[in-house]
């Protein structure tokens, strides 16, 4: 942690306007007391927001809000522009179609083979015909590296690879906006390692915005401090004391949203819980 | 204490039966609204009518043949023995082959439909289906409900053409009387609104046991412990709603028929 410097600009950050994701002080609760409280923030096109907190937080919660999984009991959430708070669930299909979401154990479909999983989608709107569909499985199997589970069921793969389809499926159909929850959790560094190479493969190549939750220090530098190589076709680390500018952090704190802002701000932050978070 | 442990209960008990009543009608609407998936219909179907064969076979066997042996020998004390073929068709038809068809289909496809349900909730399936854009009411609930319906329409059929072979069997082999008779007796006291109550049935039994299967899946909560208790109570809830629903229909058809 100490290796990472006071922040300097490694590329130029997206300059658009009109947020992929807001939330306008948000709120909800189950039985029991608030899981979030007043929660306000934004993801801008282009952006790779990173939101921290530890386990039981109400991190995964405020995913399911972002694509209506979930509905909020106070506030409102904007997603592409639209307020889907106000939305029928039937009126929320074509929003989520264009978001890709990562679960937190992958929740693939265990029925069905890795290529039906990635397909589903394409399989749903019956508009592609098999041949192209099985063309675009591949090249998304190809981008996690896992090209030859195509026929496989999702019980014989390992808990790892089950998250790279879980990728490949939220990729295929090129999201305008990727969800990822906990996508390393309780994987090995090794594999941990390769996910969130492929969310900075993802981030760098198709400029995707997302929201990644995690509650993994090293997986969330990594992906301030590294960028992508096509040539090597592998992360690399930014030159030394630079970092993506467009890669921000987000902390929660029993339900509230105490910190907003750059890897510079995080690591300077006086706030006593993100600095025992950090520690 | 007490009072607010009573309060809470009926709130809860209204709050389910708000709950499966929307549920179960926007999923029954779903089949007059496109998409339809008709791929998952035919497949549901299959599980549902082909696979519960077998034990309505013999199901209506079995109580074919008892009602076949309890009947004559209580009807041979009046000197009756003649009318037990027409004893075992119309309780057949009219009230054994729908109910315990209805009853075990729901014990089999009730069961299976709340622990997959429930199985795909608490690992999230539902929800990423959701994610993806598909309805998860009309890709999963709304094809076994109508799968339900219409395969148990058949299925009772079946059972009562197995009830009265079955009673038809031990009249000849066990009671030693005559199997002309019988099926005569059978066939000949039938009646345009048997038919029509023993029909009639089993589609509202079919939507009770879809229904009440997805229901609880589709409301499963706590993990694999939840999904057991989902099967139960779906188990439970279809079988006395069977019962219970029986009662209502065989009333209002009896007022009408009358």
């Amino acid at each position: 942690m100490d290796d990472v410097p006071s922040i300097l600009i490694a590329s130029e950050p997206l300059h658009e306007t009109v947020p992929v994701v807001e939330l306008r002080h948000a709120g909800i609760a189950f039985d029991g007391p608030p899981v979030l409280i007043d929660v306000s923030f934004k993801v801008s096109p282009g952006e790779t927001r990173i939101l921290l907190g530890p386990a039981g937080v109400g991190k995964s919660v405020l995913l399911k809000l972002i694509n209506g999984l979930l509905l909020p009991d106070t506030g409102s959430v904007l997603l592409f522009g639209e307020e889907i708070n106000v939305m029928t669930e039937e009126e929320l299909f074509p929003l989520r179609a264009r978001t890709g979401m990562v679960f937190q154990e992958g929740a693939l479909f265990d029925s069905l083979t890795v290529r039906d999983n990635v397909a589903y989608q394409l399989i749903q709107d019956n508009k592609i015909p098999d041949e192209q569909i099985d063309a675009r499985v591949h090249e998304a199997l190809r981008f996690v590296g896992l090209e030859h589970t195509f026929a496989l069921f999702p019980a014989s793969l390992s808990g790892g690879m089950r998250r790279r389809v879980a990728i490949a499926r939220a990729l295929i159909d090129n999201p305008d906006l990727l969800l990822y929850d906990s996508p390393t959790g309780g994987l090995d560094p090794i594999t941990s390692t390769n996910i969130i190479e492929l969310i900075i493969k993802q981030r760098d190549v198709h400029r995707t915005p997302s929201l990644l939750v995690t509650h993994r220090l090293q997986d969330a530098f990594t992906l301030c401090t590294h960028r992508f190589d096509p040539e090597k076709n592998a992360m690399v680390p930014l030159p030394k004391g630079t970092t993506d500018p467009n890669t921000t952090f987000l902390m929660l704190e029993e339900g509230r949203l105490i910190f907003n802002g750059s890897l510079h701000d995080l690591l300077h932050s006086e706030n006593p819980f993100v600095r025992e978070f950090l520690e | 204490m007490a009072l607010t442990t009573i309060d809470r209960t009926a709130r809860q008990i209204v709050l389910t039966v708000q709950d499966y009543s929307i549920f179960a009608w926007n999923a029954m609407l779903n089949f007059f609204r496109p998409p339809i998936y008709w791929t998952d219909f035919l497949m549901q179907s299959d599980i549902i009518g082909v696979g519960s064969l077998s034990i309505v076979v013999l199901s209506g066997i079995s109580t074919g043949g008892v009602l076949a042996l309890q009947s004559a020998a209580t009807l041979s004390a009046f000197g009756a023995a003649a009318v037990t073929g027409q004893f075992v068709s119309l309780t057949m038809i009219r009230e054994l082959g729908p109910v315990l068809t209805g009853i075990m289909v729901s014990g089999r496809n009730a069961s299976s439909m709340a622990s997959e349900l429930g199985s795909m909730v608490v690992t999230e399936q539902i929800d990423a289906m959701r994610a993806l854009g598909v309805d998860p009411l009309r890709k999963l609930v709304t094809p076994r409900i109508f799968a339900s319906i219409f395969m148990l329409f058949f299925l009772t059929i079946v059972a009562d053409a197995c009830g009265i072979i079955g009673g038809g069997g031990v009249t000849v082999l066990m009671n030693h009387q005559n199997g002309t008779q019988y099926f005569n007796m059978a066939w000949e006291h039938l009646r345009g609104p048997d038919i029509v109550q023993g029909l009639l049935k089993p589609l509202f039994f079919g939507y009770i046991l879809g229904s009440i299967g997805c229901f609880y899946g589709m409301r499963t909560t706590g993990g694999t412990q939840g999904v057991g208790r989902s099967t139960i109570q779906a188990v439970v809830t279809a079988s006395v709603l069977i019962i219970f629903v029986d009662f209502l229909i065989t009333h209002v058809l009896l007022t009408i028929f009358t």
